[in-house]
């Protein structure tokens, strides 16, 4: 675990430093990734100019509920570098033959090799806005309840990293791109809104089967007060852990299953 | 150009109109454009689907919206429906990344082909990505259209005419759209990642290009000073039309103006990338 850790930091040292290089170009990154980031809330902006709620749900607790969305994928966003990119780096051109020759868990090494370092933004972003609406909506936190906002926020982004890493594993088996983690990736956005507002199939999905609804929805229920969520709101570290533990079974299968490609 | 294009490929009838010959140099750009989507058409199948999701989401949320009220900002339920799943529709249309694009031929310095082709690489860049919705049209806009009308409450357009109206603006709307990314591509050889400022561009034009909100939702101010702006061009007046909330006299008004900005738009492209490509450095081969 130590090891880990250290290999953790300096594997984060050393990206970080290639990306500081160019000190100017981050920051122009950094900041215009920030910009597109405050722009998407602002179908939101508009919309609650012209209706006072959204199906009960007031318009600083569907702020609170898109920017706690925006914090797990933020910290997911930057390492998901390397999931988008597997199936041609590392498997197509042969990458994951280095990876399987070092005495590191490949899939530690695969996540940890790149960071996309100027979503932290969103993350930021994401703190400043929750901060915004929890003083807006009076919502007064005990230290119980922040220590449940961390492991809510940890939970989503092992929601998150599990789900595509799944989808990712794909790529083991089927050499050519498979084109299902757009539209996965565009359901994120049903999370953003309460799920209340959708019919049955669509709440089934997002809990059971693409259990989004664990990442964004469900968490925020408890800090915004809808105690009828309590349930779901205490399972969601349990839907996160069976997720992670799902996601690494099959990438230890889909690594069982690589064969290089010899270049 | 035209004579350019003559060097290289002399035909028996020497003497050739020079519009002629352009029109076919950047038509050899659409052909490609079309031939090279064609190699990866499997992943429009899975566009469809990204399509449904985009209009599902906003259908219950416009749902959940007008539970109650009968029209908000002068659209009532059926009409928001319309409006978003047609929105939707003719984006899979206008979109692409020709931003993206020359970022990439930059950094992968395959840019140099381009610049010894004797051609203006805005033209040649609008010319492939017209190629591209071309076969979009086919392959993503026709079936999504299909399912979504299926689906969901959409409505027909207003008239014949409206729907002539309609689509004439949508092909401005595309070289609104190609014009706009070829400037801000540009800016790409200025910067190392530009993907940053893409990203940002793209929620800007999903909001202010009318997509994800009519602009009579927005506060009056920011109506007026989009007023002066050619973002809602892309998408909220092709709407109008097609609801018939625009027509006759106004609507050749709002065709006029889209046909400015179109052309206003290459024009600073043009600006931009001679400003742009004077700072170019090749990185070896």
């Amino acid at each position: 675990m130590r090891r880990h850790l250290r290999l953790f930091a300096l594997y984060f040292a050393q990206y970080a430093k290639v990306r500081l290089a160019y000190k100017a170009d981050f920051f122009i990154a950094f900041f215009s990734s920030m910009t597109a980031t405050v722009i998407g809330f602002g179908f939101v902006l508009v919309l609650f100019t012209k209706i006072p709620t959204l199906q009960g749900w007031s318009f600083y607790e569907i702020l609170f509920l898109y920017a706690f969305s925006l914090v797990p994928l933020g910290f997911f966003n930057v390492v998901s570098w390397n999931l988008y990119e597997f199936g041609d780096i590392y498997i197509i051109q042969g990458h994951f033959d280095r990876v399987m020759l070092r005495p590191v868990h490949t899939l530690f090494q695969v996540l940890f090799e790149k960071f996309r370092l100027e979503s932290l933004q969103e993350v930021v972003t994401g703190l400043v806005v929750i901060t915004v609406c929890r003083h807006r909506l009076g919502i007064v936190m005990s230290a119980l309840d922040d220590a449940w906002f961390v492991l809510m926020i940890l939970s989503a982004v092992l929601i998150y990293v599990s789900v595509f890493l799944i989808l990712t594993c794909a790529s083991f088996w089927f050499e050519d791109r498979v084109g299902i983690v757009p539209p996965v990736f565009n359901m994120l956005t049903f999370g953003r809104y309460p799920l209340t507002i959708y019919n049955t199939f669509i709440q089934f999905m997002l809990s059971w089967v693409i259990p989004f609804g664990f990442a964004s929805f469900y968490p925020t229920t408890h800090f915004l007060g809808r105690s009828a969520y309590a349930t779901y709101f205490h399972l969601t570290p349990l839907v996160a852990a069976a997720f992670s533990l799902l996601a690494v079974v099959v990438w230890n299968r889909g690594v069982a299953n690589y064969s290089s490609t010899g270049t | 150009m035209g004579a350019a294009l003559l060097v290289r490929e002399p035909s028996p009838r020497s003497y050739r109109p020079a519009l002629l010959g352009t029109l076919r140099t950047y038509g050899e750009f659409v052909r490609m454009g079309f031939v090279d989507t064609l190699a990866y058409r499997l992943r429009y199948y899975t566009g469809i689907v990204t399509y449904f999701i985009y209009v599902s989401v906003y259908y219950f949320i416009w749902k959940a919206i007008y539970e109650h009220g009968t029209a908000i900002g002068g659209f009532d339920f059926p009409q928001m429906m319309t409006y978003v799943a047609v929105g939707w529709i003719i984006r899979s249309l206008y979109f692409n990344n020709i931003d993206q694009d020359l970022a990439t031929q930059v950094s992968e310095g395959t840019l140099v082909m381009n610049l010894i082709k004797p051609v203006s690489i805005q033209g040649a860049l609008i010319a492939t990505a017209l190629g591209q919705s071309a076969f979009r049209l086919t392959m993503l806009t026709l079936p999504t259209t299909l399912v979504l009308f299926v689906v969901f409450p959409v409505r027909r357009p207003a008239s014949l005419l409206q729907f002539a109206a309609f689509s004439a603006s949508v092909v401005l709307s595309f070289f609104i759209v190609a014009a706009l990314n070829f400037a801000v591509g540009t800016l790409a050889i200025r910067l190392l990642s530009i993907l940053g400022l893409l990203r940002a561009k793209y929620f800007l034009l999903e909001l202010l290009s009318g997509l994800l909100i009519p602009i009579s939702f927005f506060p009056r101010i920011f109506q007026q000073a989009l007023n002066f702006l050619p973002f809602q061009y892309i998408s909220y007046i092709p709407l109008l039309i097609y609801l018939g909330k625009l027509s006759g006299a106004a609507a050749w008004k709002a065709l006029g103006t889209q046909a400015f900005w179109a052309l206003a738009l290459v024009a600073l492209g043009d600006a931009m990338w001679r400003w742009s490509s004077r700072k170019i450095t090749v990185q070896g081969g």
